[in-house]
């Protein structure tokens, strides 16, 4: 049985051993190409799958702002496939079809119609008052953005999450410095990104009331713009984007009584939109404020 | 006067899950009277059947064929085990609550009222010497702590029958004698004992008969001094050559 | 009566005495109070993913407790040897049975008492209106669904030889069953037969414990459900508790236990 010094020294020199042989390999570990340790907590416990969870908390932004009406993944989701809350921003090209309420279909037992008494059972959304309907609490559109930051933290590349929570902060919680907060973090992340430049200048148009300030960032996500290649969706998208900026940009002009150019903008706006008889309108309302194309028709100003 | 504790052609057989392996009998064809007053004692050699018997009275095992009857009451019914005590070979209890808190849910299940449980309580602990003990949770007890438990357990409804299943076993000297004591002053009070047991000098002097059994046939029940013939010293020596035993001869 | 009594007193104690019910309770108070504490946005009235959080929390902490309490009950018993003592009294298996069902049922129900009753406190520091008969009815519907889940652990713990592979079974069909217990029919139907027979009887034979969740109607402040559903929700645990507890007591009838 050794003396109690003896174990003492023995164990100061496995400390002394365990920490030269730490700083030792430390800068070959900081230099290591998959060392995840200089990277948040997200990063380190969950890698690339975080983008998963991401997804995941986004669906569950969107549960909320149904009050927990929402489709299983065993259920028909036809009419979710772009959450609602994004859907309701404006700024979101829509992929939804069929009803919303409709996605269990009618009660295939009775099992199944007993069980649907113990479930949200309308479709409702939390800015329009949620389950209670509501109207004076509109605002209860904040339950959504824990799920909304929590995604943002586990996918900082995904810029609807700074959109769609910049917009329900400005729209229905009235914190349009947090909203803008939220986007210059955004820009942060995704320097140059179309739909966090035209969501802050919808801040600035809508809540500041700034209109050569949004301009600016507007044709800063306008320059921005490129077009891509790939699946229908992805192309939609993209080029939804360059229409609402489009749109904006022709509405500002024509407000401030720049009806050519805003005429100009609704052209190109219609050159990528899947609707163009809205613009088409939009144009020929505003070529009636152009004294001397007042009666040529629509398209032929190119 | 009926006898209240009777078996009757009792046989018990384990099956095996096993079919190359024959069914084990346990017991075979056992008829054991025991009268009321007496102290009986239930011997024999290890997996003679004695457990298993008493596990039958207990209803801890269905037997196979024949009855078995408590105070005239078949040992299936719960309600014949009202005025019986028992006391297992290995004691283990609750080991959450104080020994207090066992007495009373057993006295609870006797269905004796609050105040005679108060008063058998303090009584019997001052019998098993566990006064200072009493509210300490019993996974703090010793070993013999636990057997005086189990002991104050087995007598906590004043039962008319204590049946014991190997009493002494793993006591010391002392704990051996306190046993014995309790056993003379049952008989005293006319309770009835029927315990097994190995220890066959402690049974030569307190028993008033003894049942012999093994590889689960009875082979003898009678008084001591009937079962022990002249030749033989002691019971132990009557005990083996009953169960077959023939000793070595040594050259 | 008075010993199904004195043997579920004695559960009670067991689980009280026991450290599992104040870790987790522990756990669950810490958990919320660190996410209570989350900044979002500089407002503190958003409330529903901290009553999310904690009600996710009391439902696995109640699952653990109830499946670890009632599925340990006899196979403890029995290696402890402390059934023998018990069963050497005038108690019958039947009421050591309904005594050890009830006192684990109880056991859930003052735990659940404790962690809504947090849960409630919790809610209302933010929300700052208490809807007392909608936690009610969550409460009554979750105790009724542990009472289901402890019979059936109690089967289950007479059937399967050791404590750990009965709770391992039992959670992972209770989790099947929480899970994809509603959606049977629907795999069901595409199937060739027999298969989707098998499927459908299993759809019908299991007990639907969904029914009792309802999460989301206390978390996104749903009205109160009808009472008749309310009922007729009872009746159909109680149903199912006298099964699995008759089978019990089917198994454990003629069960040697030295």
């Amino acid at each position: 049985m050794m003396p109690l010094r003896t174990y003492g020294l023995l164990l100061t020199a496995l400390l002394v051993l365990s920490f030269g042989v730490a700083a030792e390999l430390q800068p070959q570990f900081t230099s290591w190409r998959g060392s995840r340790a200089d990277g948040d907590v997200f990063k380190v416990l969950l890698g690339d799958s975080r983008k998963l969870f991401a997804n995941e908390f986004f669906v569950k932004a969107d549960s909320y702002y149904h009050s927990g009406f929402y489709p299983s993944i065993f259920d028909n989701n036809e009419a979710f496939k772009t959450a609602h809350m994004a859907e309701d921003t404006g700024a979101v090209n829509s992929r939804n079809h069929g009803e919303e309420e409709s996605f269990m279909g009618p009660p295939r037992n009775w099992i199944d119609a007993f069980g649907r008494h113990f479930l949200p059972d309308r479709h409702t959304h939390l800015d329009t008052g949620g389950a209670s309907d509501d109207l004076s609490s509109s605002d209860e559109v904040r339950e959504i953005l824990p799920w909304l930051k929590l995604s943002t933290d586990l996918d900082p590349q995904n810029v609807q999450n700074y959109t769609v929570t910049a917009y329900w902060l400005r729209e229905r919680m009235h914190k349009t410095e947090a909203a803008h907060e939220v986007l210059l973090e955004g820009l942060q992340e995704n320097p140059g990104s179309c739909d966090i430049l035209f969501e802050l200048g919808r801040l600035y148009a809508e809540s500041e009331h700034d209109t050569n300030r949004a301009i600016n960032v507007w044709n800063a996500a306008i320059r921005n713009w490129r077009p891509v290649e790939g699946s229908e969706d992805t192309v939609a998208a993209n080029n939804f984007i360059y229409e609402k900026i489009a749109t904006e940009l022709g509405d500002t002009e024509c407000n401030a009584g720049n009806w050519q150019q805003g005429v100009d903008w609704f052209e190109k706006a219609k050159s990528v939109s899947r609707t163009p008889e809205a613009l088409t309108e939009l144009i020929n309302e505003a070529r009636q404020h152009l004294p001397a194309l007042a009666s040529a028709p629509a398209g032929s100003a190119q | 006067m009926a006898p209240i504790l009777k078996t009757e052609d009792l046989r018990v057989e384990y099956r095996s899950r096993e079919m190359r392996r024959a069914t084990k009998v346990a017991l075979r064809g056992l008829n054991l009277e025991v009268n009321a007053g007496e102290v009986f004692g239930f011997l024999g050699p290890n997996g003679a059947g004695k457990t298993t018997t008493m596990n039958v009275l207990l209803g801890f095992v269905q037997p196979s064929g024949g009855s078995a009857s408590l105070f005239g009451i078949d040992v299936r019914q719960p309600i014949a085990r009202q005025r019986i005590g028992y006391l297992p070979e290995l004691t283990y209890y609750y080991k959450f609550l104080t020994a207090e808190e066992l007495l009373r849910f057993y006295a609870t299940i006797f269905g004796l009222s609050r105040s005679e449980t108060d008063l058998r309580i303090d009584r019997l602990m001052k019998l098993v010497e566990l006064e200072h003990a009493r509210k300490r949770p019993i996974r703090t007890y010793s070993k013999g702590m636990q057997q005086r438990v189990g002991l104050a357990q087995a007598l906590i409804n004043n039962p008319d029958l204590l049946i014991l299943d190997e009493p002494t076993s793993g006591l010391d000297p002392l704990g051996r004698m306190k046993v014995r004591e309790i056993i003379q002053r049952l008989k005293h009070e006319g309770k009835t004992v029927f315990f097994s047991s190995h220890e066959l000098g402690e049974v030569e002097t307190v028993c008033d008969r003894v049942a012999i059994i093994n590889q689960g046939e009875l082979k003898v029940v009678g008084r001591v001094d009937e079962i022990k013939k002249p030749e033989h010293a002691n019971l132990e020596q009557a005990f083996l050559e009953i169960i077959g035993f023939q000793p070595e001869v040594v050259a | 009566m008075r010993n199904i009594v004195a043997v579920a007193g004695v559960v009670i104690k067991e689980l009280y005495r026991r450290k599992d019910f104040y870790v987790l309770f522990i756990v669950t108070i810490l958990i919320c109070l660190v996410m209570a504490s989350v900044n979002i946005f500089n407002d503190d009235k958003i409330v529903r993913y901290l009553k999310e959080l904690c009600l996710l929390l009391v439902w696995v902490s109640s699952l653990v407790i109830a499946i670890t309490t009632a599925a340990r009950q006899i196979p403890a018993e029995r290696e402890n040897r402390t059934l023998l003592p018990l069963l050497a009294k005038p108690l019958s298996r039947v009421q050591l049975l309904l005594g050890k069902f009830f006192g684990c049922w109880i056991a859930c129900g003052l735990t659940l008492l404790c962690f809504y009753a947090f849960f409630g406190a919790l809610a209302s520091s933010r929300e700052h209106h208490w809807p007392l008969l909608n936690y009610f009815q969550a409460a009554a519907l979750h105790w009724f669904m542990l009472g289901i889940i402890v019979a059936m652990a109690l089967l289950g713990s007479l059937i399967f030889a050791a404590p750990s592979s009965n709770s391992t079974i039992c959670f992972v069909v209770i989790g099947g069953i929480l899970l994809v217990g509603r959606h049977l029919d629907k795999f069901a139907l595409p199937m060739p037969e027999p298969a989707r027979s098998v499927v459908l009887s299993i759809y019908y034979a299991l007990p639907h414990l969904e029914f009792f969740d309802t999460r989301d109607l206390i978390i996104h402040d749903w009205p109160l459900i009808h009472w008749k559903y309310f009922g007729y929700a009872i009746i159909y645990a109680l149903s199912y508790i006298a099964v699995f507890l008759t089978g019990a007591s089917l198994a454990f009838r003629r069960q040697a236990v030295n």
